[in-house]
Parts: structure tokens; sequence; C-alpha cells
């Protein structure tokens, strides 16, 4: 995978950097890092949960209350806009959450390589579970549109009727362009950048993942752009007025 | 109601101009990523392409703000 290599010094340790070819753009993305001096906390906690006995178990409980901290805190965050779901429903989200974070983070154990704190490494895997959770649920039964919907309801105009030919000009090559896509192509970016579907929820419903929609969403980005420029709106132009 | 502004428009179903990380490779890196912007540190020199990614996909960005909300308050505490 690694085509080249370049060394980057950051804190006291070493990240080597490996350029992939990731998606369809050639991307720069750090390489697995090298470990980093582990800081005492993570050290304790790598220790105990690898332990046997008493010790792991201890330990095992403590992880699990921690990632319930996490999930209670996304839970938190989201709750104004889930007014639907009542309190123990939120607390049922935020123990089921915790769960299966904790099942990732010990299946994970050996991926952790001191990048940051053992606690900041868990917590991310709580707060994933909880908000992919909290995502379904908030579109559960509902209906995933996936062909344009509000083209008329964008807000176009701008200082002088020459703005708003140009912004008229520009959002019918959009629109010819999302219709160049493949099908697949052009239901996830109408679904996600268009009408806001959440990616997790797409995924669940096209049975994909996010890694993969979101593969899908950049290549169609990425032709819809190309098919702008080809028509004459070069990128510079894009979030302009068009003066 | 207000309609959506053209430019927000655009900018959700044209992304990030610049090359990014993919949504796994975000989500490995994002702790680190975390911790060094709550440092003040080059997160662009040490995570190239995450921070297009987070402008560019709303689940990561959404779980971004998250980890950075609840590790700077333990820091603050």
């Amino acid at each position: 995978m690694a085509v080249a290599q370049l060394k980057k010094t950051r804190g006291a340790g070493t990240v080597v950097f490996a350029a992939v070819k990731s998606h369809a753009n050639l991307s720069l993305v750090p390489a697995q890092p090298v470990s980093e001096p582990l800081d005492n906390e993570s050290r304790t906690w790598l220790r105990e949960l690898r332990s046997v006995g008493a010790t792991h178990d201890a330990a095992v409980a403590r992880l699990h209350l921690l990632l319930l901290r996490a999930a209670r805190f996304e839970v938190a965050r989201r709750r104004p806009t889930l007014p639907h779901l009542r309190g123990n429903e939120l607390d049922d989200i935020a123990l089921e959450a915790a769960n299966d974070a904790l099942v990732s983070v010990l299946a994970k154990l050996e991926d952790f390589r001191g990048a940051s704190r053992f606690t900041t490494w868990v917590y991310k895997f709580a707060l994933l579970e909880a908000a992919v959770k909290l995502r379904k649920r908030a579109w559960q039964g509902r209906e995933v549109p996936i062909e344009p919907e509000s083209w008329s309801l964008f807000e176009t105009g701008g200082p002088g009727p020459a703005q708003e030919v140009f912004q008229q000009e520009l959002l019918g090559a959009v629109q010819d362009g999302i219709t160049r896509l493949t099908p697949h192509q052009r239901h996830v970016l109408v679904a996600l950048a268009l009408n806001g579907v959440p990616i997790d929820v797409l995924a669940e419903r096209l049975e994909s993942t996010r890694g993969a929609l979101y593969k899908s969403l950049h290549d169609a980005r990425r032709a819809l752009r190309t098919y702008l420029e080809e028509q004459g709106f070069d990128a510079s132009t894009w979030f302009e007025d068009g003066r | 109601m207000r309609r959506p502004d053209l430019k927000q428009s655009l900018g959700r179903l044209l992304g990030p101009l610049e090359s990014e990380v993919g949504c796994d490779e975000c989500f490995d890196q994002l702790d680190g990523y975390v911790e060094l912007e709550l440092a003040g540190g080059d997160t662009e020199a040490v995570y190239p392409g995450l921070r297009p990614h987070l402008e560019g996909c709303p689940a990561c960005r959404e779980e971004h703000e998250s980890l950075r909300a609840l590790v700077g308050g333990e820091q603050a505490l």
C-alpha cells in the first residue's frame, strides 16, 4: 500500500506518513503511528485489561463506567433534537452504546498505539455508538428521500440581475451534473448532501457502511465538480456571487 | 421558513476541495487529533486530510465536536 514514506516529528515520537491511494484522490494520510511512549495511566489501563482474574474484571467494570459516562454525554448533547424520546429510552440507548463500545474496545485493545491518552481513545468508541444509535432512532419509520426535493427552495439572488442570472446558471449546471452521475452516486449525493439524511441511516437502509457510502459521496462530488469545470464554472466562482 | 442558502447548499453538494481521508481513517486518528488540537499543536501537519474530511462529513464532524467537548471539559476541571 505504501508508495512513499516521509518522516515527521510529532512530540517525543515519530509518525511515519505513507502516501496511499485513498478514494479516487491521492491523499497523504498518516500510516499507523509508531507506538508512542505511554503515560502512566494508559499503561495501567492496558496492564490491568490484559491481566486475568479479579484485576481484569475490575478494570473492565471501570472501563464500562467510563464508556457509559461518554455515551450519556453524547445523549445529553443530542437530547434537544430528540424531544419525542423519553428519559428512560435515552438511558437505554446510552447503556446499549456503552455495552457495544466495551465489546469494540476490548476487541481492538492491541490497536491502541498511544497517539492519545487511553481514556480519549476509548471515549470515541462510546460517542460513535451513541451517535449512530441516536441518528437511527431519530429516523426510525421515516422514508429516506433519495431524489431532489427542494431545488426551488434554494435561496438565489445577489446584489443585481447579473448575479441572479449567474446563480441560476450555476444551479442549473449542478442539477444537470447530478443527472449525469451513476444512479448509486446520485442517490447517495442527494440523500446525504441535499436532503440531510444521516450517513449511518442511509448505510443501514442500503446495507452498506459509512466508509463505503462516503467513498461514493466523494466520487459523486468529484464527478460533479469536474462537470461544472467542463461547463466553464471555475472552482473559484462556485461559492462567489458571480461578479 | 427561511430558504436554504445557495452557497451553503453548494458547499454540501460539492464537498471539500482539498484531499481528505475517509471515515475509517478519520475514526482511527480522531483521538490523537483532538488531543493535539486542544494542546494547540499543528494538526494540519500531523494529520493531513483530516480537517477537510470533518468539513465534508457531518457525522464525523459531530463526533469530533463531541470528543473535543468531552475531553476539553475534563481538561478544564
